[in-house]
This record gives structure tokens, sequence and C-alpha cells, in this order.
């Protein structure tokens, strides 16, 4: 190997070391993924504690199916795809997600809560709450491939080609699951803004 | 409220799927540009672009997490690794030994299991076919007889047949017209 650190490796070296045997250098690859593979089982679960397991888990079987990765697409994409996959289990598994109010994530975080408080009147935290709500109602609804296709895109800031290879299908069928999510979006939540 | 989801237009058909994809920086430069063209001419377009820009930030992610919340899910998901990594070299170390003669030995074992059964299985379960038949109660035997010569019979091709069983002369057609 060079001369550089770890953390300056792109992932498919750090890959290549793994399924060489070296299997201290995942702890790299966890470090750089971890907070995005965290967010999207969030979105997924709207759980903190379930989304860390999911992510977890995630990297788990990233880690035991190392050796089969064959470097034809990128190690995000094929990450992901764990992630995503898990998720969607976990999604059919529990029937339908429970979303987690992001009220409730304030109350988790009452310093923040004061903050946003000070920051806008009552009838206006009062309407981007009720927005709030209907978004993540309007997301619940959707289809399961509509709604990954969505999060990867507006959260996840994934290319279509990205999502399309993370969701094993065509880049033409994701515009459609993203056009399709966010008219719903859009009819659900034009008038509170 | 509902006077404004009323007057909520689509976007011109061709373009709303790309105007979406033009909101997230998406396509060529070409096509960015030939819809960059046309919204400055199109206020539907225009109009729907701009719900866009104000509807997608509200579905937001949740707030940033604390750094203590990320050492934390790093070490555990480390520790967790090393957990999984130390368990795949024990069965390892335990199974090498055991790999030069483990696959023949169970391979030979599986085969003499399946010569065995096949050797044996057949016959036992003819015996028990006709063990089970023997301890049948005669009337469901005799009514097992009939259903086997209906079996055997077509009966509606054969309607003539079964009439000259009963002791009835067969219909003929001339007979049918008179």
């Amino acid at each position: 190997m060079d001369n550089r650190r770890p953390q300056e490796l792109r992932d498919e070296e750090l890959v290549a070391l793994c399924q060489q045997g070296q299997s201290e250098y995942f702890n790299v690859l966890v470090h750089r993924h971890m907070e995005k593979a965290f967010r999207v089982a969030f979105d997924f679960s709207r759980n903190t504690e379930e989304a860390k397991d999911l992510s977890q888990e995630a990297f788990l079987r990233a880690f035991s199916r190392i050796k089969q990765f064959d470097g034809r697409s990128k190690f995000y994409t094929w990450f992901y795809r764990l992630v995503v996959n898990l998720c969607l289990d976990y999604a059919r598994r529990k029937g339908r997600v429970r979303w987690q109010s992001l009220d409730g994530i304030v109350e988790e975080n009452p310093e923040r809560a004061e903050l946003a408080d000070s920051s806008s009147a009552p009838d206006e935290q009062a309407i981007a709450g009720e927005a709030k709500r209907r978004a993540e109602s309007t997301l619940k609804s959707m289809p399961d491939k509509q709604r990954t296709a969505f999060l990867l895109r507006n959260h996840q800031g994934l290319s279509i080609s990205d999502i399309a290879r993370v969701m094993k299908t065509t880049e033409a069928t994701v515009r459609v699951y993203l056009h399709r999510a966010v008219a719903a979006l859009r009819q659900s939540l034009v008038e509170f803004v | 409220m509902s006077e404004k989801k009323q007057i909520l237009e689509s976007a011109c058909r061709d373009f709303e799927e790309d105007l979406v994809l033009y909101y997230y920086g998406e396509g060529a430069e070409v096509e960015r540009q030939r819809i960059g063209t046309h919204i400055v001419n199109c206020s539907r377009c225009r109009r729907f672009l701009d719900d866009l820009a104000r509807v997608l930030p509200q579905v937001v992610q949740p707030e940033p997490l604390p750094q203590s919340f990320w050492d934390n899910y790093y070490r555990e998901t480390v520790e967790k690794i090393a957990a999984r990594r130390e368990r795949v070299s024990w069965w390892r170390n335990f199974l090498a030994p055991l790999r030069a003669w483990f696959i023949p030995a169970f391979a030979t074992a599986a085969v003499a299991v399946l010569a065995v059964a096949l050797l044996f299985g057949k016959g036992g379960w003819n015996g028990q076919a006709a063990r089970s038949r023997a301890t049948l109660p005669q009337e469901i035997l005799a009514d097992a007889d009939q259903l086997e010569f209906f079996n055997s019979m077509d009966v509606l091709e054969s309607l003539p047949v079964l009439e000259v069983l009963d002791g009835a002369q067969p219909e003929t057609g001339a007979n049918r017209n008179g």
C-alpha cells in the first residue's frame, strides 16, 4: 500500500483491502457512510433507535458479504441497496411504518424547541407543524418505490442514475417514481406555502 | 385553503416530469437550457417550479444530531463488527482441521442414507398400502368397487349401454322420430 492514510483511500480501495483479509479497514467505511446510512434508515422508520439498529445491521451485512462485492457498481450504491432493502423489509414486517412525529423529536431536544419557539410566531409554528404532518402523511401513503426514490433524491441527494442502481431499475422508471412523489407532495402541501 | 386547492394546475404535460429533474439539478445541459427557455414563456410551468421550490423544503429531515450520538454510533457499530469477525474466525478455526475429511465423510453418509431409504422405503410403502386396505370395512370396499366400475365407463358417452344393463331398449334415432 502507498503512504496515504486509510481515510484518504477511496471506497473501492478500502473494499479491496477488506477482501484481502485486512478487515480493519472496514471501520473507515463505517465512519464514512454511517451518517447517510442512518439518515436513510430514519427516513423509513422515523424512529432513532430503530434507524440505528437498521443501519448498523446494514453495516454488518456489508461486512459479511464484502467478498461478494464485485466492483461493477460503486460501493455506496451497493451499500445503499443493502440499507434500502433492510428498510423495506422492516416496513413490510411492521405492516405500516410507525412514524415518529416531529413533535416527538422536538420533545427529545427541549433546548432546540425553545430556540425554534423564539424564532417564529405561534400561528406560523402551527401552520409549519401542520405542513410537516401533512408531508409525513403524504409520504407514508405513497407506494414504497415512489417514497424510496423521493427520499434518496430529496434527502440523500443521490443522482437519478445512482437511485436506479440502488433500486435495480431503469432511470426512466426512477424519473416516473420521482415525478409522482413530487406531484403528490405538491398537491397536499401547496396550500400551506 | 380549498379554494387554493381548486386552482392548482399542472405544468405542461411534456415538461412536468422534466421540471422535477430541473428542480433537482439533473439532466444534460442542453436539456436544462431547453427547459429554461420554456419556463420564461410559460407561466404554468413557472408556477409549478415555484411550488416545488416552496413545497419540497417543507419535507425536511430531522434536526442534526449531536457529535456524541455519532461517536457512540461508530463505537457500537465497530464493536458489533468486531464481535462478528470474532465469531467467524472462531468457526473457521473450529472447522479448519475438520474440513479435510468432513465433506467427503458427510457426502458418503448422505449417499448411504439415500440408498437405504430407496431400498427399504418402497417395499414398506406398498406393504403399508395393502395393510390399510385390509383394515377397511366391507361396506366401504363394496362402494369402492362400484366406484371403480363407474370410473371404468365413460358414463355420458355410453348411455345406451347403461339402458341395456337396466333392461330397457336403447332408444334409437328411428324410435325417437316415431
